[in-house]
């Protein structure tokens, strides 16, 4: 096959080639040629020639092939070639030590005996050669590579983890956003029912009674915290299930309602779903949290955190917020009385439902009457955990009935800020 | 896997590019509206009641 191309070179090759060689290589040394003589042989005239012959047949394979397309306009070869054919003859003329090296390897190399010369030459052959010899495959296997089983394996682990990581994130911002956006809808859905519901009640002049509709998922009365902002404003769901809370706090079944003696406890979202109480944590003592029903206004305001309780009357609790706030504990009783662990916030294990007793960490028995009426929130702790629960305890502090003849008035501490 | 899905996507380019958000689109809302919200109680976040 290298014949005929081969034969054809000359008209480029011969005059780059010939000269090039045949100083470098000095006599040309056939190496097949056995000399015999001893000294040949020490000078390791034998080896070369063994190992020259190799490089010769690789040269030869490599070589023929990138010289037939500058001969032949588009023949046999051009398809093994892409790349190289196409690039080849324009170099040529222009950077003279390609065409030679071509050129040598085509006729001049057998001859050569010179070491430089003859690695040189091979390096460049080496190059060629992977275009040549596995052209075919290679550009094949470009376009369509057939990998290993191992190969595969391991890409589509590689694919399925980055895409697990990103299900998580996505999972985040489903938590933290669109949640919000659901639960904000269902919020406003409960709390036009509840306008309308407030609204349609109206007895005209009449004195109402306080009288709840508690149905589960239902709202049935709003809370404030003025601290948080003049907009915050959640309607009061019944119920603490998984879908009560979507829509917003909700009402431990069977606790005390807004005003009552006992526990008013409420549990609500800290992240996502609208996040009603995600900043419980920054409740101080004596911060207002206001809760409007249907007939009235109830204003519950924090307890004394642990640690103030001393010197409160003559400390915090001499400012004008903290009228009527003052440290549970009773100093006279053994222990501190019932009320003796109610403070304004505790972070407690998610087991200790005591919290919403009706006097909190509490199990012995006292009549309602003697009950203050308390307000309790509670929410996850630390943020994005279930680990533990963040609790807050208010006390009722004032209350009223809303006048029929001015519905629009709101008590004085949803000014506070 | 992701390579096996594009090749299999029909059309020129453009219109694969377009096919292959709107399978992207696809299992977005799919994740957000179905898996999520089966998956969430499940999970050890966001339980904010006491027993």
């Amino acid at each position: 096959m290298g014949g005929t191309p081969a034969g054809g070179v000359p008209v480029t090759g011969a005059p780059g080639r010939r000269p090039s060689p045949s100083p470098a290589g000095g006599p040309p040394r056939r190496p097949p040629t056995p000399q015999g003589s001893p000294v040949a042989d020490r000078l390791g005239g034998a080896p070369r020639s063994a190992a020259d012959a190799p490089t010769e047949r690789v040269r030869a394979r490599a070589v023929a092939p990138p010289v037939e397309p500058t001969q032949f306009a588009k023949p046999v070869f051009t398809g093994s070639l892409p790349p190289a054919a196409a690039t080849r003859p324009p170099q040529r003329p222009a950077p003279p030590v390609r065409p030679r090296t071509i050129d040598a390897q085509t006729v001049v190399i057998p001859r050569v005996g010179e070491d430089r010369d003859a690695q040189n030459l091979h390096g460049v052959a080496d190059a060629d050669d992977e275009y040549d010899v596995g052209d075919e495959d290679a550009v094949a296997a470009r376009e369509h590579p057939e990998d290993g089983i191992g190969r595969k394996a391991v890409r589509g682990i590689g694919e399925l983890l980055i895409t697990a990581g990103l299900v998580v994130l996505l999972f985040v911002v489903y938590e933290v956003y669109v949640t919000d956006l659901v639960s904000a809808g269902k919020q406003d859905d409960v709390t036009a029912a509840l306008d309308d519901q407030w609204g349609a009640n109206t007895v005209d002049g009449a004195q109402r009674e306080a009288k709840y509709e508690l149905i589960e998922g239902s709202a049935f009365a709003k809370i404030y915290i003025p601290v948080f902002g003049p907009d915050y404003k959640f309607s009061i769901v019944e119920g603490t299930t998984d879908a009560d809370l979507e829509v917003g706090p909700g009402h431990y079944v069977g606790t005390a309602l807004p005003g009552e003696p006992g526990n008013f406890a409420v549990a609500g979202h800290r992240v996502g779903k609208g996040s009603p109480f995600n900043d419980l944590d920054l409740l101080n003592s004596c911060d207002a949290v206001v809760v409007e029903t249907q007939t009235g206004w109830f204003v519950y305001r924090v307890l004394p955190m642990e640690g103030e309780e001393q010197g409160w009357a003559e400390g915090r609790g001499r400012s004008e917020k903290c009228a009527n706030v003052a440290p549970m504990k009773d100093p006279a009783q053994p222990g501190g009385g019932p009320y003796a662990q109610t403070v304004g916030q505790e972070i407690v294990s998610p087991k200790q439902g005591e919290v919403i007793n009706p006097i909190p960490h509490y199990e012995g028995e006292v009549p309602v009457t003697q009950q203050a009426s308390l307000l309790t929130l509670t929410t996850c702790h630390p943020r994005f955990s279930d680990k533990e629960r963040l609790i807050i305890h208010a006390t009722l502090v004032k209350q009223w009935e809303k006048n029929p003849d001015k519905p629009t008035e709101t008590p004085p501490e949803l000014e506070e800020s | 896997m992701y390579e096996w899905i594009w090749r299999h996507l029909p059309g020129p380019l453009a219109l694969r590019v377009v096919e292959a958000l709107l399978l992207v689109a696809v299992v977005v809302t799919l994740l957000m509206f179905v898996v999520f919200p089966w998956a969430e109680p499940l999970l050890p976040f966001n339980n904010v009641t006491t027993e």
